[in-house]
């Protein structure tokens, strides 16, 4: 689909976060994965390698792991702005499961559609926004060209 | 999982399936194609389409929660220390205990049995209410040194005033932690749950590291933010007069300076205020009334050094600061000089 028929946001952040200090906007992340199934295989290995260090490099997000029989094992992340990102991670690998669990924790929770901008300012001039009357000395009546009056002069004497 | 699955005659006849879970529990299940889902879910949208959708559950209603848990996460989130048994009173509102002890009466609980030792925020609500004021207070003083009291006043009024407030405190995620009696947490239950979190704060760790709180999450919601947007003046030409008199300054006169299009539509007037025959502002607007009170304003944004390209406010790390920002506007120097200023803001 077209940029027109789908979703797009400008580049902003939550609550101004980083101004001040920098939050981590993840604030719960749940593992649901299955005892038996084989596609829970990196699941069960990431948790016994990689959660608790995991946890230990993140404590403001608190990790839930809660074993069920599900047939896709599931990441399910919860953001400070309340959204909620579910991924799969049917038959990924433990490392590959560390990847995306350090991607999910650099994301702010803000949706990842099309960014209209790439750059965003409150001050957006510092000298002044230029507009047609800049620089244009004052005068009341009809606009036209302004004259030239000082480039003859200095033709004339050189 | 295979390992139950009993080979019945019903397989083959009918499609059923059969698996003993364990001795005496066998479980029927049909794997074809089932002729009643499309009725069932029909049925079911049509329902929901009359009902509406549910209602919100609050967070600790749903799977996976651990209120300690949540509590140490979110001071460890914000970096704060805080201590655990006031930022749990903290979250404790009137409305849930008094909800709490009468569900307890209705299900005909012995009050000394479960009897509910949970303390209020009211005391920290209060406590931190104060202290936002005055720190606030200070701050916008100290940034802004020429902005008169009805000013800070307004700005302050604003950074407390509940939509602000409630959307950092659900930015923030408090809304999850907040334990009162109905669900979405109102407007000022969640108000006097942020104030009473930073009472809880500034008791546990001290004014300064409050104070940085403020800073950090408060004050930067001023950013992007216009003077007047925050502080409705009526009459800005009036408030021009007492300020400049107040500094001993010629009065302002208005004159025309620019104009467009004065019979069309769209016409533009720019005019431009001038104090013993310096530019003070310019200013555009549709009518000369409209420019002229617009050129007040802008008057009045340079004189309160509250300007659009105005040096940002100081919210370097925390070990430079004490309570004071140390940068203060760079465009105020005290005395009005109409000829260094920009004429267009």
């Amino acid at each position: 689909m077209t940029s027109r028929g789908t979703p797009s946001r400008f580049l902003q952040s939550v609550l101004q976060n980083g101004v001040g200090r920098y939050v981590c906007q993840l604030k719960r992340i749940s593992l649901i994965f299955s005892k038996n199934g084989q596609s829970s295989l990196g699941a069960r290995e990431f948790i016994e390698e990689g959660v608790v260090d995991f946890a230990i490099k993140n404590p403001g997000t608190v990790v839930y792991v809660s074993p069920q029989s599900c047939r896709i094992p599931k990441i399910v992340a919860e953001y400070l702005n309340g959204n909620v990102k579910e991924e799969a991670i049917t038959s990924k690998t433990s490392q590959q499961i560390a990847e995306l669990i350090t991607k999910l924790t650099n994301q702010s929770g803000l949706d990842i559609i099309r960014i209209r901008k790439p750059i965003h300012t409150d001050s957006p001039s510092i000298q002044g926004q230029w507009h047609p009357f800049t620089n244009r000395p004052p005068s009341i009546g009809p606009i036209g060209p302004q004259k030239q009056q000082a480039n003859e002069r200095l033709c004339e004497t050189s | 999982m295979a390992s139950g699955y009993i080979v019945n005659r019903g397989v083959l006849i009918f499609g059923i399936h059969y698996q003993h879970v364990c001795r005496n529990v066998l479980l029927t299940q049909t794997r074809e194609k089932k002729r009643w889902m499309k009725a069932y879910t029909l049925l079911m949208e049509r329902k929901l389409k009359i009902e509406g959708p549910p209602p919100p559950k609050p967070r600790s209603q749903k799977p996976n929660w651990d209120y300690h848990a949540e509590v140490q996460a979110f001071s460890s989130r914000l970096k704060e220390s805080f201590s655990p048994e006031l930022l749990k009173t903290a979250f404790v509102n009137p409305c849930y205990i008094q909800s709490e002890q009468e569900r307890r009466q209705a299900l005909s609980v012995d009050s000394e049995t479960a009897a509910l030792v949970l303390g209020d925020n009211i005391q920290l609500h209060t406590q931190g209410l104060e202290f936002t004021k005055s720190f606030l207070s200070d701050w916008c003083k100290a940034s802004f040194p020429s902005l008169p009291s009805k000013g800070v006043v307004a700005i302050v009024g604003h950074l407390t005033s509940h939509p602000v407030v409630c959307h950092v405190a659900r930015n923030l995620a408090i809304e999850d932690l907040t334990m009162s009696a109905q669900f979405p947490v109102p407007d000022e239950v969640l108000h006097s749950t942020f104030l009473a979190v930073i009472g809880a704060l500034q008791e546990s760790s001290g004014a300064e590291r409050a104070g940085l709180f403020l800073r950090d999450f408060l004050v930067t919601q001023l950013v992007g933010k216009d003077l007047f947007e925050m502080w409705s003046v009526v009459n800005p030409m009036g408030l021009l007069v007492e300020e400049l008199s107040k500094r001993n300054v010629a009065l302002p006169e208005p004159r025309l300076t620019r104009s467009a299009g004065a019979g069309t539509v769209l016409p533009l007037y720019f005019v431009g205020l001038y104090s013993d025959k310096k530019l003070l502002a310019e200013a555009p607007g549709e009518t000369v009334l409209a420019a002229e009170e617009e050129a007040a304003r802008v008057a009045l944004r340079k004189l309160y050094g509250y300007t659009e390209n105005r040096r940002p406010c100081d919210f370097s790390a925390a070990e430079q600061l004490g309570l004071m920002p140390s940068n203060p506007s760079a465009t105020h120097k005290g005395h009005v000089t109409p000829s260094t200023m920009s004429s267009i803001s």
